[in-house]
């Protein structure tokens, strides 16, 4: 038989071929992040969910992937939370609105929502990991009859380094969300708590029978998160973790975002942790 | 970008084969230059300028002079490029490092030694800040092709960091081992599209180690294939002498 | 299944015959030493007695270098990168590179099926051919033998001064019709042994692997290994890439680029900001065999490997799969035999 016989009778669609979709708002976060908000052609809808992510491309410059950071709620665009911290990001924070940009995605495994629906929501976030939480955060506000309470933990480096500082307020705010924030290295006037991420946790108060955690942050982060969220009783069960990792291709072919066996851009980057163990490469 | 960037061309201790490779682009040169002022170019020119937005180095620093002259190219320019081995890591000058310094000086002026002050020959980014490198003995066309367009762009441009063997596999060419040759292939930076292995011969290491290199494990390849010890740290430092430093 | 002989000296006329309906893809030598798949232009310059080419058959399905699409700066805009099916004959392909291209077949096609791979795909004839096995092939002990025909419309078997043609599919029927060879009815000799075994059957190897993740082995290997992804990029099983932007000197235009990359590069596992989630040899070469033998494995049941011998061949530092995956099953069975 020839090897051929095989193959795929389908007519496979050019995985690689971004959509060209326009950038309506552009906001700086800090000195390091900036807040894009994209319009795809015709009003479509990128169509995500919480903790997916697409890949964004200049031509001539590269592609490289970064989280959505709004919620599937938010119709007609959505939003990226962008680093500084290569090229590609380099040249995005040089952009103007009405520039276009090549998306393809979104891709992934984001935060299963119904496995959070009538449970206490638990986002553990340090540093930019606020950006992919805050789509799930917005989320859970918007259709917030189907969630328990919806308490937050973010750690920044400094006050200065806060992101998204507007809606840091609103969360303050609003008695139906217990926020709570810390930073590394406070400075003057900086009332609030003073410490690593971590620091935080002890501090809550949790229906230990009843909570989802989502923890997103920088690598180092994880491992001492984990601790905590175990010795305050969480289960294994409960918690979700969103893990960086290079997906350059994002459709599972380029091997580059590979944790031991699994494709981050296809089983992740968001993992149910009793998955994780397995992997030994993953924390 | 509304300006063209004005860009100086300098050279410091070395045989300026780096510039006149940039003499060489025949089939581009003209797109080039639709894309900057050469501001100041000893070799090719007479004009001399302020300031400048590029500045193109060649050679590694070898005496005084060069150390306050890099300094002062560097006050005046925005971006700078260390073109070519010798100023990316010091290069074949560099081996004069490996030597106590009064000999060196000793053997090449003799008596008149006291008229030339000379220091160990540096790569300029052990004086000063450099952004940009065109590695190569002499440096590299088509990376200079590369940095030149992404500094049109206004984009940081990439600097490979695999060994030269990724490039050979992509061009299947035969393994210069094959032949019974050395080679510095697997821990030299590619970048170069593997031009030496590509016409048969061995590469010798021009572009510099990549990051983190195994080295006692390069050098157990090189003995392995018939090298003593110190032959073959001669041939990692042919040249690579000042990156090597210590670690033998 | 209908059997032919194939005299050597009639192979040019084969190669010619074959050249008249399709373009033939085989063999030749390159170098000193070495072997490369090429179009053929003249058929006796065809080698079909050769220990391995350089890079497998894969280098035609998947280019080491494409172009994905071209792009025009000042439109921002771009047009995808249309591919054609290598609508040829391969001849003179061994049998684990034909396994290799079914390896890949399936990485292609998985989740999200890949256009241009399947385009290029599509239409490949396969002429194989069984080889003498060297001192790096272990083929058989990944269940591929040197005169497997799996996969290819005619196989040939070497016979003293010729072939035993066996014709396996009705497009192989087509390809030899007009060509007379007479009859061979006295089934095909076996071929060579290998010199080069795997200790323990393949089935066994995903479950040794996983007792194996912090064996001394991966660090002893780094010691030795220089980092040169040499092993990855000759692996004709191996299809991971990097995608690059080529811009044009003008800068008005130029193309997004493909190449093969590979997991034993530094800078595989780099992320925005520096980070090297991959950093040790050690747990690269892990990687890469466990790639081979584990990962890939536990969900089709298949190694992927397939034996060829390539990464041992032009290691520089001759590091041996072999050598690593026996001292994995040496150091397991004396784990599971040591008294507690």
């Amino acid at each position: 038989m020839n090897l051929n016989e095989f193959l795929p009778t389908i007519e496979p669609e050019n995985l690689y071929a971004p959509v060209m979709a326009e950038i309506t708002e552009i906001k700086r976060l800090t000195s390091m992040e900036v807040f894009y908000r994209i319009e795809l052609p015709d009003g479509a809808e990128l169509g995500h969910q919480p903790g997916q992510f697409v890949e964004v491309s200049i031509f001539g410059v590269g592609e490289a992937p970064f989280s959505i950071s709004s919620s599937p709620t938010h119709k007609g665009s959505f939003e990226l939370g962008v680093r500084k911290a290569g090229m590609l990001t380099d040249v995005m924070t040089r952009l103007q609105p009405g520039t276009k940009l090549g998306i393809r995605g979104p891709f992934g495994t984001g935060v299963d929502v119904e496995k959070f629906k009538g449970k206490d929501v638990l986002i553990v976030a340090g540093g930019i990991g606020l950006v992919p939480m805050r789509s799930m955060i917005n989320y859970v506000l918007d259709r917030r009859e189907d969630f328990g309470r919806l308490i937050i933990c973010y750690g920044s480096r400094s006050e200065q380094d806060l992101l998204f500082t507007d809606e840091i307020a609103k969360w303050e705010a609003d008695p139906k969300v217990e926020f709570h924030v810390t930073v590394d290295q406070g400075g003057e006037g900086w009332k609030g708590n003073v410490g690593v991420i971590t620091t935080l946790v002890p501090g809550l108060d949790l229906d230990l029978t009843n909570t989802a955690c989502c923890v997103c942050g920088p690598p180092i982060m994880y491992r001492f998160v984990l601790m905590a969220l175990k010795s305050k009783g969480l289960s294994d069960e409960s918690i979700y973790m969103s893990l960086e990792r290079r997906m350059k291709c994002g459709v599972g072919k380029c091997g580059h975002c590979q944790i031991n066996s699994s494709y981050v851009c296809q089983d992740g980057p968001v993992y149910h942790y009793p998955d994780l163990k397995n992997l030994q490469e993953a924390l | 970008m509304a300006e063209k960037p004005r860009v100086a061309i300098f050279d410091f201790t070395g045989c300026e084969g780096c510039e006149l490779n940039q003499l060489n682009f025949e089939d581009q040169l003209l797109d080039i230059l639709a894309h900057v002022d050469i501001v100041e170019w000893r070799e090719a020119m007479d004009d001399r300028a302020a300031e400048y937005d590029i500045a193109f180095v060649e050679g590694s620093l070898s005496t005084p002079d060069c150390i306050t002259r890099i300094n002062d190219i560097r006050r005046r320019t925005k971006v700078l490029v260390a073109l070519g081995a010798c100023a990316v890591q010091g290069g074949i000058n560099g081996m004069k490092n490996t030597q106590a310094i009064e000999e060196v000086r000793e053997e090449v002026y003799g008596e008149d030694k006291y008229l030339f002050p000379t220091l160990p020959a540096l790569a300029l980014h052990e004086v000063v800040k450099v952004d940009y490198n065109v590695r190569g003995c002499p440096m590299t066309q088509i990376e200079f092709l590369k940095l030149f367009t992404s500094l049109v762009m206004g984009k940081q441009p990439i600097e490979p960091d695999h060994a030269v063997c990724v490039d050979c596999k992509l061009k299947e060419n035969e393994c210069v081992y094959e032949r019974g040759m050395i080679c510095l292939g697997p821990v030299t930076r590619a970048g170069c599209d593997a031009q030496c292995p590509s016409v048969g011969q061995y590469c010798t290491g021009c572009r510099g180690l990549v990051t983190n290199p195994n080295l006692s494990g390069m050098e157990e390849i090189l003995v392995e294939h018939g090298l003593s010890v110190d032959e073959a740290w001669k041939r990692l430092e042919l040249y690579n002498a000042n990156d090597l430093e210590g670690a033998r | 299944m209908v059997q032919f002989y194939l005299d050597a000296e009639r192979l040019p006329a084969f190669v010619a015959h074959l050249m008249a309906q399709k373009t033939v893809i085989a063999p030749h030598a390159k170098g000193q030493k070495s072997f490369t798949f090429e179009t053929v232009a003249e058929p006796d310059q065809v080698v079909l007695d050769y220990p391995r080419v350089m890079q497998s058959i894969r280098k035609f399905f998947l280019p080491p270098k494409e172009e994905l699409l071209t792009f025009d700066l000042t439109e921002n805009s771009y047009e995808t990168t249309e591919v054609e099916p290598i609508d040829a004959i391969f001849l003179g392909v061994h049998s684990y590179d034909v396994a290799a291209v079914g390896r890949l077949d399936y990485n292609f096609s998985v989740g999200s099926p890949e256009k241009n791979y399947l385009t290029r795909r599509q239409g490949a004839v396969f002429v194989g051919v069984s080889f003498v096995p060297d001192s790096y092939h272990f083929s058989g002990s990944v269940n591929i033998r040197p005169e497997d025909p799996t996969g290819c419309d005619i196989f040939l078997t070497k016979l003293f001064e010729g072939y035993v043609l066996e014709v396996h599919t009705p497009t192989g029927e087509e390809l030899i019709k007009g060509f007379d060879m007479p009859a061979h009815d006295a089934g095909r000799p076996a071929t060579g042994h290998f010199q080069q075994h795997i200790y323990v059957p393949q089935t066994r190897l995903s479950e040794i692997m996983e007792q194996s993740y912090d064996n001394d082995v991966w660090a002893e290997t780094a010691e030795q290994c220089v980092g040169c992804g040499t092993c990855n990029l000759v692996c004709p099983t191996c299809y991971c890439f990097n995608v690059d932007e080529a811009v044009d000197v003008t800068v008005t235009k130029g193309h997004r680029e493909r190449h093969w990359d590979g997991c034993m590069l530094r800078k595989f596992s780099e992320v925005a900001g520096g980070e090297v989630f991959r950093e040790s040899l050690a747990g690269r070469q892990r990687h890469r065999i466990f790639r081979k033998f584990k990962y890939i494995s536990d969900t089709t049941g298949q190694p992927w490997c397939v034996g060829c011998g390539r990464c041992t061949a032009a290691c520089p530092a001759h590091i041996s799969i072999v050598g690593i995956v026996n001292r994995l099953i040496s150091d397991h069975a004396q784990a599971v035999v040591a008294p507690i």
